[in-house]
This record gives C-alpha cells, sequence and structure tokens, in this order.
C-alpha cells in the first residue's frame, strides 16, 4: 500500500515538477528570448517535457508493488532470503509440500523485520524535492517579469517626434498583428513619393520572397511573437505612439504633380505590409488591407538584403531581448492634417490651432492620407551586436517654390481623440 | 552414536546431522570445508560427485571418511586402462551348487553399494567409464539382459587427476553432465598442512564415529533426502536459476535458439563452447536447497543458488581454444554468468 502511494506520488510530483519548471522556462523564455528561439526553446522544453512525463509515469508504474513484488522488496530490505516471496508466490499453490507450516512460522518470526514502517520508512516520495526545485524555481522567475516590463522606446530620450528624410527610410513588411504605430507626418507630394518607395521595395521584397522556408519562418515567428506577447502582456504596453515626420530632400524638384497618382493595384498592394488609407473627396472611401494575411503573402515577405543599413538595425533590434514587445511594431504612417485638394507642405502650418476645430464644411475639400507600417524607431539599446541604436537625423523640408503656403482649409469634423494630436501638428 | 531419532526429520535434524557428518569427517580431512559440505549436498539430494585435484590431496580418503561416517556400504574401484566394465557393473560367473550342478549367478561388482569410490576414473577407458552410467543415472545395472536395482542411498564420488594427462581418456561430456556437482580440492594452506602433519604423524589416528546405525542409516538419509525435495521454490528462483543456465550457452551456438529477454555475455560467447545442460539448472535447485536447510530455511533464495553454481556448472560448460589459450576456465565464466545475470535484475 505505501510502495503503491509512493509511485503513484512519484508520478504526480515529477509531473507537476516538469510541468511547473517548463512552464517557468517558458515564461522566462517569452520575456528573454527572441521569438524564434522562444519558438524553438519552447518546442524542445515541450518535447523534453513531454518524454520526462512519460519516463517520470512510466517509472512509477515500473515501482508499482504487486503483494510478489512487495514481497521481493520486503525480502530484500529485511534480509528475509526470499520467506516472504515464497510464501506469497505458494500461498495459492496446490502442493506447497511438507514444510510449508514451517515457513510460515519461521517467517513470522521475523515479523518484527518487514513491518511496513521497517520495510518503507517513507510516506512521502522522494519527488517533493524536484518539485519543491521546480515551485522555487517558478517563484524565482517571478522578477523576470517586472523587470522586463519597462518600457522598450526611449521615451525619456526626447524623440516622441522624429523627422526623417525619406531617402533614409527604409522599408519592411511589418510584422502581422502587431497593431502598434507610428504617426508619420509628410506633406502629400512626400506621401507620394513614399508610396512609390513603398510600392517598389515591396516589389522587390516579393521578389525576394519567394523562399518558402523563409516563410515558414516568418509564420513561426509570428506565432512565437503572438504567444510571447500574450504570455508577457507587453503588446500594449509597448505600444508607444511616435509621431514621425517624413521629410523630401531630395525630391522637391520633381514634385510639381502633387495630385495623387491613379490608384494602382500595385499601389494598393500591401507590399509593404500594413493599412493604406486613402481618403478621396467625395468617397472618404478607407482602404484596409489585411496587415496580417499580406505579410505573410510569399511576395511581401522582406528581402533581408533590401533592408538596408536601417532595416537590418531594425531586423536586429528585433532579436534583441530587450526590444520584445516592440519588435513587430508596424508603424503607420498617417499623413496628417486635411489639404484643400492640392494639399503640401504647408499644410496646417501657419494656421491658428485655437480654431482649429469648428462646424464641419458642407462638402470635404479632399485629403488623401494613409498609413502604413515600417520598421523604424528609436530604441533605448542597440540591437544585439549592433552597437549604439540608429536614430534618425532631424531634417526640416523646406517649402517648395511650387507650394503655397496656407490655404484655407475646410472644416471636417475631427475625431475627439484625434484633436490632441492634430493640434500639436498645427502647433508646430 | 547418533542422537538423531526423529522418524520425519525437521530442518533442525537436517542440519544438525549435516555438521555432525561434517564435524567427523573433518576429524581427519583438514580445510576443504566447502568441498565437504558440496559432497554432502550431493549425497542429500541423490547426486554423484567429481572430486578434482592433484595428488596427496585427501581425496580418497575424504570419500572413506564419509563410507565411515555415514556407516554405510562403501566399495572402491581403482580404474586403470585395463579396467573392464563388467569389473564394475560385476558379470556372470559359473558356480556349482551344493547338488553339484553348474549354472550362471550374477556376481555383483564393487557397484553395487551405498557408497562407491571411483579413483582416478580418467584412468580407464571410455567403455569402462560409461558402464557407470546406468548405475549413477537409474540407480540400476543391467547386465546379460538382467537388470538390478541398486539400494539407495546410492552415491558415487570419482576423483580424477588433472596432472599426469598421458595415457588418461577425458570423462565423456554425457558423463560429465551425470555428476552433479564437480568439487576442485587445492593444496592445503600452511595452517592447515601444519594441521595434517600433526593429526597423521602422530601415534594415533582420529577415530570416525559413524553418525547413523548401520541398520538405519539407508532408512534415515533417505528421510532427510526427501525432506530436501520438500524445500519450496519461488517461481522466481526457478526463474533465476534457469536464466543463470541459459547464459552459460553462447548466443552464437547452433544448439541455442535466440529468445527475446534472454541474458548474453560477451564471456560465454567468446569462450564457451558448450553451455550447461538442463541438469545444471536441476542441480543448482537442489543443491540450493541443501543450502537453505542449512540455513534454518524451508525456501531457497538466490543466495543459496549463487553458491552451488560453480559447483553445479562449472563442469558442464566446455570451453574453447581460446579460453583455454586466455586461460579462462569455466569457474571464471559461472562467476561472470552470476553478475551478468543480477545485474539484469531478474
Amino acid at each position: 500500500m505505501r510502495l503503491n502511494s509512493l509511485a503513484l506520488q512519484h508520478a504526480i510530483f515529477y509531473t507537476l515538477a516538469i510541468a511547473i519548471a517548463g512552464g517557468t522556462a517558458v515564461f522566462a523564455g517569452a520575456y528573454l528570448l527572441s521569438p524564434l528561439a522562444f519558438l524553438i526553446g519552447t518546442s524542445a522544453l515541450a518535447v523534453i517535457g513531454c518524454a520526462g512525463i512519460a519516463s517520470a509515469v512510466g517509472a512509477a508504474w515500473r515501482m508499482r508493488a504487486s503483494a510478489v513484488r512487495a514481497a521481493a522488496i520486503a525480502d530484500d530490505r529485511a534480509e528475509l532470503k526470499g520467506r516472504l516471496s515464497t510464501i506469497v508466490a505458494l500461498a495459492n499453490h496446490q502442493a506447497r509440500g511438507s514444510l510449508w507450516a514451517y515457513l510460515v512460522e519461521d517467517t513470522l518470526g521475523h515479523q518484527d523485520q518487514f513491518a511496513g514502517a521497517v520495510i518503507e520508512r517513507r510516506r512521502v516520495s522522494r519527488a517533493i524535492y524536484p518539485l519543491a526545485g521546480a515551485i522555487v524555481l517558478a517563484m524565482l522567475a517571478i522578477p523576470i517579469s517586472k523587470i522586463k516590463h519597462a518600457p522598450q522606446i526611449a521615451s525619456g530620450s526626447g524623440q516622441d517626434d522624429l523627422t526623417v528624410d525619406l531617402d533614409d527610410l527604409h522599408l519592411r513588411p511589418a510584422d502581422s498583428g502587431d497593431e502598434s504605430g507610428m504617426q508619420v507626418m509628410a506633406d502629400a507630394a512626400t506621401m507620394r513619393r513614399l508610396e512609390d518607395k513603398l510600392a517598389r521595395e515591396g516589389a522587390a521584397n516579393g521578389e525576394a520572397s519567394g523562399n518558402s522556408l523563409n516563410q515558414l519562418v516568418n509564420r513561426a515567428r509570428d506565432m512565437a511573437g503572438h504567444f510571447q506577447n500574450k504570455l508577457t502582456g507587453q503588446q500594449a504596453a509597448s505600444k508607444q505612439r511616435l509621431n514621425l515626420r517624413l521629410a523630401d530632400a531630395g525630391g522637391d524638384q520633381d514634385q510639381k504633380e502633387i495630385h495623387r497618382a491613379p490608384e494602382t493595384p500595385k499601389n494598393r498592394h500591401s507590399d509593404v505590409a500594413g493599412q493604406f488609407k486613402q481618403d478621396q473627396p467625395n468617397s472618404n472611401r478607407e482602404i484596409d488591407l489585411p496587415r496580417e494575411d499580406d505579410s505573410r503573402q510569399p511576395d511581401s515577405k522582406p528581402s533581408p538584403s533590401g533592408y538596408g543599413e536601417q532595416g537590418a538595425e531594425a531586423d536586429a533590434g528585433k532579436d534583441n531581448p530587450g526590444n520584445q514587445g516592440n519588435s513587430a511594431t508596424d508603424h503607420k504612417i498617417q499623413q496628417s492634417g486635411e489639404n484643400g485638394g492640392n494639399g503640401g507642405a504647408a499644410h496646417g502650418m501657419g494656421a491658428d490651432p485655437d480654431s482649429l476645430f469648428g462646424a464641419p464644411a458642407a462638402a470635404k475639400l479632399g485629403t488623401e492620407g494613409f498609413e502604413i507600417a515600417i520598421e523604424a524607431r528609436p530604441v533605448d539599446h542597440g540591437a544585439k551586436g549592433a552597437g549604439h541604436a540608429y536614430v534618425a537625423p532631424k531634417v526640416r523640408a523646406p517649402l517648395s517654390v511650387t507650394q503655397e503656403p496656407d490655404e484655407p482649409v475646410a472644416r471636417a469634423a475631427v475625431p475627439a481623440e484625434d484633436r490632441t494630436t492634430i493640434k500639436r501638428v498645427f502647433e508646430r | 552414536m547418533s542422537d538423531v531419532q526423529a522418524e520425519t526429520p525437521t530442518v533442525a535434524d537436517f542440519a544438525r546431522t549435516f555438521r555432525r557428518i561434517q564435524a567427523e569427517i573433518h576429524k581427519l580431512i583438514v580445510g576443504h570445508e566447502q568441498a565437504v559440505e558440496e559432497l554432502l549436498s550431493a549425497l542429500f539430494v541423490g547426486g554423484h560427485v567429481l572430486i578434482e585435484g592433484v595428488p596427496g590431496t585427501g581425496k580418497t580418503t575424504l570419500v572413506k571418511t564419509l563410507g565411515l561416517a555415514l556407516n554405510l556400504s562403501f566399495n572402491r574401484i581403482q580404474f586403470t586402462v585395463d579396467l573392464m566394465p563388467a569389473d564394475i557393473t560385476g558379470t556372470r560367473v559359473i558356480l556349482s551348487g551344493d547338488d553339484g550342478r553348474r549354472e550362471f549367478t550374477f556376481q555383483p561388482g564393487p557397484v553395487f553399494c551405498h557408497i562407491l569410490l571411483g579413483d582416478e576414473i580418467n584412468r580407464a577407458t571410455p567403455k569402462t567409464q560409461s558402464a557407470l552410467l546406468e548405475a549413477m543415472a537409474e540407480l540400476q545395472v543391467t547386465v546379460a539382459g538382467t537388470t538390478y536395482r541398486l539400494k539407495p542411498p546410492y552415491f558415487v564420488m570419482a576423483t580424477l587427476n588433472p596432472i599426469e594427462m598421458e595415457g588418461t581418456y577425458p570423462l565423456p561430456e554425457a558423463q560429465l553432465d551425470r555428476f552433479m556437482f564437480k568439487v576442485r580440492l587445492n593444496y592445503p594452506g600452511e595452517g592447515e598442512l601444519t594441521r595434517i602433519i600433526a593429526s597423521t604423524t602422530g601415534p594415533e589416528e582420529a577415530g570416525i564415529e559413524a553418525v547413523f546405525h548401520a541398520t538405519e542409516a539407508p532408512g534415515r538419509i533417505e528421510a532427510l533426502k526427501r525432506l530436501v525435495r520438500g524445500v519450496m521454490v519461488a517461481p522466481a528462483m526457478e526463474t533465476y536459476a534457469a536464466r543463470l543456465v541459459r547464459t552459460t550457452q553462447p548466443q552464437n551456438s547452433r544448439f541455442v535458439t535466440d529468445e527475446a529477454g534472454a541474458v548474453h555475455d560477451e564471456m560465454v560467447n567468446r569462450y564457451v563452447m558448450f553451455g550447461s545442460s538442463p541438469r545444471g539448472a536441476q542441480a543448482l535447485i537442489l543443491g540450493a536447497k541443501v543450502h537453505a536447510l542449512l540455513d534454518g530455511r524451508a525456501n531457497i533464495a538466490r543466495e543459496d543458488i549463487e553458491y552451488v553454481a560453480v559447483a553445479a556448472l562449472a563442469h558442464r560448460i566446455i570451453l574453447n581454444y581460446a579460453a583455454l589459450s586466455d586461460g579462462i576456465d569455466a569457474a571464471h565464466i559461472v562467476e561472470r554468468v552470476i553478475k551478468s545475470v543480477r545485474a539484469g535484475k531478474l
């Protein structure tokens, strides 16, 4: 009875110990590892854990004691030289012989040697120690979550509002499921060039991303990232909106055509994963291309070589344990403000912020803007092995000679939650 | 005379009788405690013993002393190369009756006794050696178509001289197998030698006192043999003995069928030509029973089996030339087999 109880405890304690230790390792891994490493580690842990549990249960099954085995154990431990085993084995035997009575009597004479408490003193299996160890380990892992909950973006660096040159901007598809973002502001021409760039790099990425292995790796990474985010709960905390002001230092001369190019499948295509939102006059239609699915398209996969320094750095930063939760951030580029059909860098500049929000105009004069996911943001520490974090240079884009300053802007109903942002934009 | 009077002996009676016989033997035989114990064990389970030893180690004395201590009829045959089977079993001779008629009458040979010593059995031809086979195995002798029963207890002890191999005939394996134990008498140690000198060169010889009355000795011994047979054996012990014997058989032998879970030993595969026969397993269990009774138990344990393993199995293992060249003997193989089977955690 006691032996079987110990066997049962062995199975339960070891199973719990393995489960707790494994869970702790997964939990810690979610904070400390990159998605891919986390995925590999978790898979390995799952296999090892399953094998360990199976082994523990098997061992417990082998430890279970039938009457014959219990007698054999008692014989061994009490040095009864097979007396108990023989009695148990031959108890139901028909021809036990003339010495049966002697054997029983002789064995009873050693009764004090094979009492239960003598044969097996333990009431609790030694497997309690691994279980206790696993619990301690789990408790020790709790501080990891507190340490790593700190925001990853260097909010204290004063770079909530960044200005970068479009030529310095390298784009890559956003990781699916990441809804954090960055607000990007630029004039319409710059946005056009950005759109073209997105299309170009998207096509380049599409050509380079035909490798199904990479696709699988990306999927695995996405899945691991989701899982990590669920475990750590860091995604919401790390989503910090950052205003990114785009400038186009080299494109002023060919920006006379500032009206939007006709919408083509190419520029609609979310090769550069993310959202593309375009508000046409009168239609106010919004195109939300599926982010997650598109990012998993073969043609939307990033080409590592196409990322350039920033892209590579972004990727490296993604693998940096310190950037978990932000690594897959897609930054929404959104054209801020509204222009009267001809938009421009002067859009909003010089307007009185106090009079921004009035009664909406009867008809929309025209707006255009889109959101796009990019992988560019300041981080508080560099990617692993990449030295210092790259911080985009701040560039002030001058107005084009063809641009006109401050045209009246038709009032539109501005959502209350966006007013602060718009107000900040106009205050600049 | 004997104080062993119980009609139905008990375990305690057996142990006491056994120790008394041992003590009587050791009045003359110095040392060789295990050999004497194995000798008596074979006697009490109806087996026969092959005694191997260099000259002068007390082989013949040991057997003669046993006969005296048991008070049983005792014969000795000195095997020589010209010894004929009829010299052992007996033969029909023409005798004249009181009425003057002559007729063939069976004249029993020396095999008709309780304790038979076959001295230097390997000096006789195989044909003569084989004359003992029927007597040893079936306790009967067939001469001229007539079968004669031998009176129990019947106990054959044969001695072998391991040196002087010239002009000898090694025992056939079949006959070797019929000996339950092979007991080896080694040279005595210095202390034992001193005692031998003291006890055998003085003016008085040690007197051997018979443990049984001559008339009741056979009955007593048969009763004790039945007691030994009554010792209980758990199935696990039978399996253990079977596995020991099975492990002595080389895996690559054409006479061995491979089976799942069998324990194989590399040393056995390398050095053994033929392993033990099933008689080896019987010898293991029977010898273990005696050892258990001597320990006051009515059941056998693994220790009992291992205690008699070398004596029961070594002479049944036929080694190959590699073993001879490497100086491996059968006792090493048996000890190795015990370790292997133990490691197998039966």
